[in-house]
């Protein structure tokens, strides 16, 4: 009976983690790879792995910590695996196509596909600032890099997306 | 934040993932249904580094010294309301 | 005889530097405390906690903010049952770190009636502020506390009156304690 109990609980206390963190561990894996399916994929792999190992989070903040390490790390795997995208230097970084471009929506997509051809850790570090709005240091750890590298990504990333879009006539007045 | 920042924000806005999802996720879990035996490597292999020692380890070594940080300061900052009160009341 | 005069060098080198880093060795002192904080956090142990630190608490924002600036702290603290634990010659080991060109004292108080001294000393280097020194001292407690870099004193001292400490008020004729 407590047995039963038992995985009852655990299996309502991972809905609950399915519930609450399902966008952000879906929308780290689409905004990496630009793929809703694929995203959708991870997602749910990360989640699995979760379920797998549900003993051994410590806290509600251990557990969205674990769910965006673990969602980064699958997202670059599966990256490398499917070679959806080579690695450019950022300067190789392709312009978006077509004629200037209006505010939102256009903007925002264009914005997603500029940030999807950058290469892994940049984008990786572009994706963690402004979706789950992380500063450096958090992004260092996510990341397990040095806080330096993660602010200089973060600098070289802005500005090679303010010279893309400034090309295309799109910029601040 | 700038204009870009800004845009930026806005077009990483996280977003759902499709109606069905938490209810796949549930069954597969319960099934314990893992995919492709490829997938279930990979997937193991990350479950090997994040839950055997990288994450956990850190994640406590990280909790520990924010413990120790906030013990600091509030020591730092109380003896030095301490030290000003002891201003105050001499000007007093 | 050369190993001997170069440290000897150094050490004259550093104390006339006036290192930002205090030697608070006092080990001795913890083994005889009721009870005793000892906390040493360099730079890069400060920026691995700042990762930790929640940008979403207002508490723990401000402490992130606070440490902008800091690439140490080192907190001595030790409380003993009886008086007479720790000594003058204690303090003035600390004193002597403090007396070198780069440090100020900014405060100095010394409370005859409850036998209490506390000082602030400020490290300054080209019109910059690169350390803070507090000493406080009671018949039963001993706290030194080294701060590397800059640091918001506003903020620190706003800092001291949260996590459950509340913050000292005092109206005129009252005493603090």
């Amino acid at each position: 009976m407590m047995a039963v109990a038992g995985r009852e609980t655990a299996g309502l206390e991972f809905d609950a983690l399915v519930k609450e963190h399902r966008a952000m561990v879906f929308s780290l894996a689409y905004h990496f790879l630009h793929d809703r399916g694929v995203a959708e994929e991870v997602a749910q792999e990360v989640f699995l792995s979760l379920h797998r190992n549900l003993d051994r989070v410590e806290s509600a903040e251990h557990a969205r910590f674990w769910l965006r390490q673990a969602t980064v790390r699958r997202s670059i795997d599966e990256a490398r695996r499917r070679k959806r995208r080579p690695q450019l230097a950022l300067d190789q970084v392709a312009e978006p196509a077509a004629a200037p471009f209006g505010r939102d929506p256009m903007l925002g997509e264009a914005l997603r596909r500029l940030i999807a051809a950058l290469p892994e850790a940049p984008r990786m570090a572009m994706v963690l600032r402004y979706q789950e709005d992380l500063d450096p240091p958090e992004i260092a750890r996510v990341l397990d890099m040095p806080v330096a590298t993660v602010k200089s990504h973060l600098h070289r990333s802005l500005t090679l997306l303010r010279e893309k879009l400034a090309r295309r006539g799109v910029g601040e007045a | 934040m700038d204009w870009l920042e800004q845009e930026l924000k806005r077009a990483l806005e996280r977003k759902e993932p499709s109606p069905d999802f938490a209810a796949r996720v549930s069954a597969a879990a319960r099934r314990g249904r893992w995919g492709s035996p490829r997938r279930w490597m990979a997937v193991a292999a990350s479950v090997a580094v994040l839950a055997g020692g990288g994450v956990g380890y850190r994640w406590r070594e990280g909790v520990k010294a924010k413990q120790q940080v906030m013990l600091a300061v509030r020591i730092a900052g109380g003896k030095l309301n301490r030290v000003q009160a002891h201003v105050l009341e001499v000007t007093q | 005889m050369k190993t001997i005069v170069t440290l000897l060098l150094w050490g004259g080198l550093a104390a006339t530097l006036g290192a930002q880093q205090l030697q608070l060795n006092f080990e001795y002192l913890a083994a005889k405390a009721s009870a005793a904080v000892d906390v040493s956090l360099n730079g890069a142990t400060l920026q691995f906690a700042a990762g930790f630190l929640n940008g979403k608490d207002p508490q723990e924002a401000q402490v992130k903010k606070l440490l902008t600036g800091i690439t140490g702290i080192y907190v001595k603290s030790y409380e003993f049952k009886t008086d007479g634990v720790w000594t003058q010659a204690d303090l003035e080991r600390v004193r002597n770190q403090l007396r070198a060109p780069q440090w100020s004292r900014i405060i100095g108080v010394k409370s005859t009636e409850d036998g209490e001294t506390a000082e602030v000393y400020v490290r300054s280097e080209n019109q910059k502020m690169t350390g803070l020194a507090i000493l406080v001292a009671e018949p039963k407690e001993l706290t030194v506390v080294n701060i590397v870099g800059s640091v918001d004193l506003n903020s620190l001292s706003e800092l001291g009156g949260h996590f459950g400490v509340p913050k000292l008020e005092v109206t005129p004729g009252q005493k603090s304690k």
